[in-house]
């Protein structure tokens, strides 16, 4: 009844590339490679991509400071950063580029001019190499070529159309020439529709108008400085971010312009601008389509920001569930959160349900990364870094915190989780997200603790989660008012309490950097998901329907399995549907559940079950290891299919618990039942004759690794045995002509052998009861999963290198290279590991005394060979009882924890005796036999052939035996 | 003077408590009416948890409970343990109308009896009762608003629970024996009730208070030594808005306006 997850380990660390594409914003490009094949898509995109010293100038007269940085060419974007990463940076679409010249300047000065769709000039002077900036020019100019050929340079013209800021520069440039007056302005902030209706976009708060007093934000003087920044510095898709363009953000943004400015500073209108289309594609697409994250969001409809006029509007709910609606099926992994609705809903007050969408989509996906998703792992981790932080910028408040057993979460949580928008006015909330999308996650924490700071010497008195939180309540509810109301200074009763806020967020703890919040995140993350790891695990094990006779620790130790079978192989989406498209059509409403399909669950087998995989030991002169190979067998499907017992084409952890206590508990008896019972496909008791070729080759598959041919020759005399009782057991006939009676033939696939005779067979022979009364329990063992421990979490820079050098790949690539140096010098071996490794000599088959009396025909036929068998044999038994005792008997070698090396000594013993032959033959015989069984032939046929085959089997053997013995025999006086 | 504080207080003892249960059987409308008597469409969702203190006398002793209200989505699991670590008592809500709430509360109480305080008192409540009691018991004359309302404040979806007329008994899908079995065999306090009509609200906290082993939570807060302050200040304050679990729960909710 539980949903199990392995998302949260296929993270991996931002690389510099994607750090780069997150610095500027820039969409990543789609249909990117598969993380695997991160070489590919280097050599191919690094062909393209370049960064050059620059120094940036710009405006005439001087109008703007020149700024040291790095002009970086990501086709199709041209970006710019400064040395310090903040004063000054854009990115630039390169369709927004009109012209590049080469500017005829002084020598040794190579500059470029830069006009973009906006009219500005930009001026960059290359500082690097000749050469590279001969290179960076060529890339350049193919890049701006290939934009031209796409056609996006025509996109630019109508795309800027949908911003408010073109508007507002071309409708103002008349007011703002003739006359400076900002009533002009006032009203029509204040007044509805702008003059020429709406090509841009908006949002609900044009008509339903923003919060706040415009007055009182001063709207018309932020709309005029705003203006101004936009018509000299570019706008929309070519906007240039200038010292004075994080000013002016911090002091507020104008409502009318938020939305645009959200945008444009998050990135996300690039992603509109790439994607033309898209959102009203979805919105298409919703129709007529339920998932439990639509139930879930139509529950929040009305919950979310329902003071605002908007959303008591059929209008704004049904934008609101357009758009979370839409997000939910572009990102089903994540779908639908709570405090998403509230994120939706304050962002779609400032623009239009496209521009929400897409805004939502960096949100969710980019600037605050897997904070909503089903694990809430991002916000869970988030809030152990802003622990950390307060631990190292507040000392006292964390130790008294800590003292009195006071979460920082139980307040911080909802801050991260929704910016601030539930836990503030909304006035002032807006205002900090207006800084979260200029500067960065960053400024989360860094008001947090700003908070924090401010109310320290209350938060000192605080002895428990209630006062805490009354306090933060208390604190917000005044944020309005005057930071200092005694100060007889004016200006300094001026100062809200708000603008205090943000003050010291910005001043004192502006050493919290992108970087500090990359590294504390890094430093924390294993341990973040080890809990929720931990904590799914507990919860998987305790909503399991049964136990059935494992312990919890047992059943955690399935769940490693499972969950390392599911990191290796994912299940397909058909077999776990995510939880958020998961429609519940029966009436019993069951919850998503994880399922697994047949890959995932031989790698899982693979993790439980000896025999279900190839162990390799590798020895090559310089190490000895053991490779691990998951194989593919028509038993293990069985098994698969055996387990199903829902029969619904997949495994929840449930049946594997269940499926394993069904074989892992066993008792002789119990076993032969439970091996009859997974090979007799209709239940009906029975197995045709097909299944027990089948089962058959099951045993062989089974012990296909053992030492000697002890097992094989079991396996042969079951497969007599079995055929002669069997005939032996079917109702006779009577021939009415002869008077003889003989067995009704039967076809393949008709009923043929019971349990009791298949008891029977098995315990005719020691080996298959030694198998069936211990080692095929013994052969599933629940142990730790070793490569389930994610590093240990300490961060420092040692362990980050090791953890780089110790992925996966180049452990393989290392152990390959030892493997070729080891064949050159003539030291490389590889030797498979024995799935039962009850012998660990060679061994020769023995038979026991036959079990039917000699009534029948076919017996006799039988006991010849038998005899036969036994007496070419003989002279092999010496060795094995040396063997034997060698070892200790066979329950010892058993029960003893296996030894690699031991074993190795005695494999390679084996492979001196044996007989090459051998297990080929076996394998070719038993085909053959198969063949003839199909064709129907007489049973005495095949029974022949099997015994032909015993006999070279024997023969071969006591040859080899011949010589051991006749060595001992020498050895000994000497 | 800490001590003088303690020693004149000796009766107010702060108990934690969480309530747990699936998104929409309307946990929060059941702190609502505990707290404020009110019973209104709830208009904030919850994000993690919310938090409300109530105070009830119970004999000489008064208790003030510190609840903790959080989010019933599924995905906000993995944050509740923040919430019920030391909590000293728990209302799992289900919805009687709602089986698979039947089920999630059973996890939610195998989770709490595992992971939680060992003392921890658990309640379990099967609300939105009124959706399926016959028409002529209910206040309201009709059933279909009576519904509708429910349905709102427990931040149903619209239009979930169907207004069938005369077939509220249908509606149920929890048979009240069924979960009072289960309750028992759990060890469980149970209650039918209702937010809306505030059916065995006040009896839920009135119980769980009974049960709580108050001298237990006493000493450990003396021995701690801390709390003492804390529930003093908020006791002087919250005095008058108590709700006094001796008298009659009807009386006591008109007298719960804190």
């Amino acid at each position: 009844m539980s949903t199990i997850s392995t998302q949260l380990r296929d993270f991996k660390e931002p690389s510099k590339e994607q750090l780069l594409y997150l610095f500027f914003s820039i969409p990543e490009p789609p249909l990117t490679t598969s993380p695997l094949n991160d070489g590919d898509k280097h050599s191919a995109a690094e062909a393209e991509r370049m960064n050059i010293n620059a120094v940036l100038s710009f405006g005439e007269n001087g109008l703007e400071e020149s700024y040291a940085g790095k002009l970086h060419l990501i086709p199709p974007y041209l970006g710019f950063a400064s040395l310090d990463r903040k004063s000054v940076r854009f990115t630039l679409p390169l369709s927004t580029i009109r012209r590049v010249e080469r500017l005829n300047a002084r020598a040794g000065v190579y500059a470029l001019s830069l006009s973009t769709w906006h009219g500005m000039k930009i001026i960059v002077q290359l500082t690097s190499l000749r050469p590279t900036a001969d290179a960076f020019c060529a890339l350049l100019r193919e890049a701006l070529k290939a934009e031209l050929q796409r056609g996006q340079m025509k996109a630019v013209k109508g795309f800027v159309k949908t911003c408010y800021s073109e508007a507002l520069v071309s409708t103002t440039s008349s007011v703002a020439d003739n006359e400076r007056e900002d009533g002009s302005l006032i009203a029509e902030t204040k007044e509805g529709p702008p003059p020429p209706e709406a090509e841009f976009h908006a949002g609900l708060g044009l008509k339903f108008r923003f919060p706040g007093d415009p007055k009182k934000l001063r709207e018309a003087s932020k709309i005029k400085l705003w203006t101004t920044y936009l018509r000299t510095h570019g706008r929309n898709l070519t906007l240039l971010r200038y010292p004075q363009c994080t000013r002016l953000v911090q002091v507020g943004l104008p409502n009318r312009l938020r939305g645009e400015i959200w945008e444009t500073l998050s990135g996300s209108l690039y992603l509109r601008y790439t994607y033309p289309g898209l959102y009203d594609q979805l919105v298409n697409d919703i129709k007529g389509k339920h998932s439990t994250s639509f139930e879930d969001i139509e529950k929040d409809l009305h919950r979310s920001l329902p003071e605002y006029a908007g959303y008591q509007s059929e209008e704004g709910i049904n934008a609101l569930r357009r758009v979370l609606q839409a997000y939910s099926l572009r990102n089903p992994e994540v779908g639908y959160c709570q405090a998403m609705n509230i994120l939706a809903a304050a962002i779609l007050i400032y623009m239009s349900e496209e521009q929400a969408f897409w805004l939502l989509e960096v949100l969710c996906d980019r600037l605050l990364p897997g904070y909503y998703g089903p694990t809430m792992h991002g916000t869970l981790l988030d809030q152990r870094v802003f622990e950390s932080l307060v631990m190292r910028c507040l000392p006292l408040i964390h130790d008294h915190f800590s003292a009195v057993d006071v979460g920082l979460s139980v307040a911080s949580l909802p801050w991260f989780l929704s910016l601030y928008i539930n836990s503030m006015p909304m006035v002032f909330a807006f205002r900090i997200v207006d800084c979260f999308f200029c500067m960065g996650p960053k400024v989360l924490f860094q008001v947090g603790i700003a908070i924090l700071k401010i109310n320290g010497e209350k938060l000192l008195q605080i002895q428990d989660d209630g006062g805490f939180l009354n306090l933060m309540r208390e604190y917000f509810a005044s944020l309005g008012e005057s930071a200092h109301p005694d100060s007889s200074d004016p200006r300094a009763r001026a100062i809200s309490r708000f603008q205090e806020l943000l003050l010291v967020s910005f001043r004192e703890f502006a050493v919290i950097t992108d970087e500090t919040i990359l590294s504390e995140r890094r430093k924390y993350r294993n341990e973040i998901v080890n809990s929720i790891e931990m904590f799914s695990r507990r919860s998987a094990v305790r909503n399991l329907k049964t136990l059935a006779r494992f312990t919890k620790e047992q059943a955690g130790l399935i769940y490693d399995a499972l969950y390392k079978a599911m990191c290796v192989e994912p299940p397909p989406p058909s077999v776990a549907p995510p939880p958020s498209l998961f429609v519940s059509t029966d009436t019993h409403q069951e919850r998503p559940e994880t399922r697994i399909g047949l890959k995932t669950f031989r790698v899982f087998l693979s993790e439980v079950l000896t025999w279900a995989r190839d162990e390799k030991i590798v020895l090559n002169g310089f190490q000895q290891r053991i490779d691990r190979e998951v194989v593919e067998h028509e038993v293990i499907d069985r098994l698969f299919y055996f387990w199903d017992t829902a029969c619904k084409g997949s495994l929840s952890f449930q049946d594997l618990v269940s499926g394993l206590d069904g074989v892992m508990f066993n008792d002789l008896m119990d076993n032969i039942e439970w091996f009859f019972n997974l090979h007799d496909k209709d239940k009906d008791g029975y197995l045709t004759k097909d299944e027990v070729l089948t089962l058959s080759e099951s045993f062989l598959f089974i012990f296909r690794h053992e030492i000697g041919d002890a097992y094989l020759g079991a396996v042969s005399r079951f497969m007599t045995n079995t055929f002669e009782y069997g005939d032996t057991l079917l109702p006779q006939e009577t021939n009415s002509d002869t008077g003889e009676t003989e067995p009704r033939q039967i076809g393949q696939n008709q009923p043929y052998l019971n349990i009791a005779t298949f008891r029977m067979v098995v315990l005719a022979d020691e080996i298959l009861e030694s198998f069936f009364e211990t080692d095929l329990s013994a052969s599933f063992k629940l142990e730790p999963v070793p490569d389930l421990e994610l590093p240990a979490s300490g961060g420092g820079f040692l362990e980050d290198l090791w953890s780089n050098i110790a992925t996966d790949d180049n452990k393989k690539i290392f152990h390959k290279f030892s493997d070729e140096l080891g064949k050159t010098i003539g030291k490389h071996q590889v030797i498979y590991r024995p799935t039962i490794g009850r012998y660990t000599k060679l061994q020769e088959p023995k038979a026991r005394e036959p079990l039917v009396s000699p009534s029948s025909k076919s017996i006799v036929v039988s006991n010849s060979s038998d005899t036969l068998t036994t007496s070419q044999s003989t002279s092999s038994t010496l060795t094995i009882d040396a063997a034997a005792a060698q070892d200790n008997g066979p329950g010892s070698a058993l029960s003893s924890t296996f030894s690699p090396l031991l074993h190795v000594k005695a494999v390679n013993a084996a492979f001196m005796e044996r007989t090459p032959f051998a297990i080929d033959d076996a394998g070719d015989d038993d085909s053959d036999s198969d063949l003839d069984m199909v064709h129907g032939e007489d049973d005495d046929q095949v029974m022949d052939e099997v015994d032909a085959f015993l006999e070279a089997h024997d023969s071969g053997l006591t040859d080899a035996d011949k010589e051991v013995v006749k060595d001992l025999v020498n050895a000994k006086p000497v | 003077m800490a001590d003088a504080a303690a020693g004149s207080l000796d009766k107010s003892v702060q108990v934690k408590l969480v309530l747990l249960g699936e998104a929409a059987v309307g946990k929060s409308s059941v702190v609502l009416r505990f707290v404020s008597n009110e019973f209104q469409p709830n208009k904030e969702p919850t994000i993690g948890a919310a938090f409300l203190t109530q105070k009830c006398r119970l004999e000489d002793r008064v208790l003030r409970y510190e609840i903790w209200d959080t989010a019933g989505q599924e995905r906000f699991h993995s944050l509740a343990p923040m919430y019920y670590r030391n909590a000293q008592a728990a209302v799992v809500v289900y919805d009687v109308t709602k089986a698979s709430s039947l089920e999630k509360a059973k996890s939610w109480v195998k989770e709490l009896q595992r992971q939680a305080n060992p003392n921890i008192v658990i309640a379990l409540a099967g609300n939105k009762v009124d959706l399926v009691q016959p028409s002529d018991s209910l206040p309201s004359p009709s059933p279909a608003s009576e519904s509708e309302d429910e349905a709102d404040d427990a931040t149903a979806t619209p239009g979930e629970a169907p207004s069938t007329g005369g077939g509220e008994e249908s509606l149920r899908q929890v048979p009240r024996e069924e979960a009072q079995a289960y309750a028992t065999e759990a060890g469980l306090l149970f209650f039918e009730t209702s937010a809306k009509t505030g059916e065995g609200i006040v009896e839920i906290f009135t119980e769980i208070a009974k049960k709580i082993p108050i001298e237990h939570i006493l000493a450990s807060n003396r021995s701690a030594g801390r709390n003492g302050a804390a529930g003093n200040r908020a006791g002087a304050s919250r005095q008058e808005g108590a709700v006094d679990l001796e008298e009659n729960p009807a009386k006591a909710k008109d007298a719960c306006n804190c």
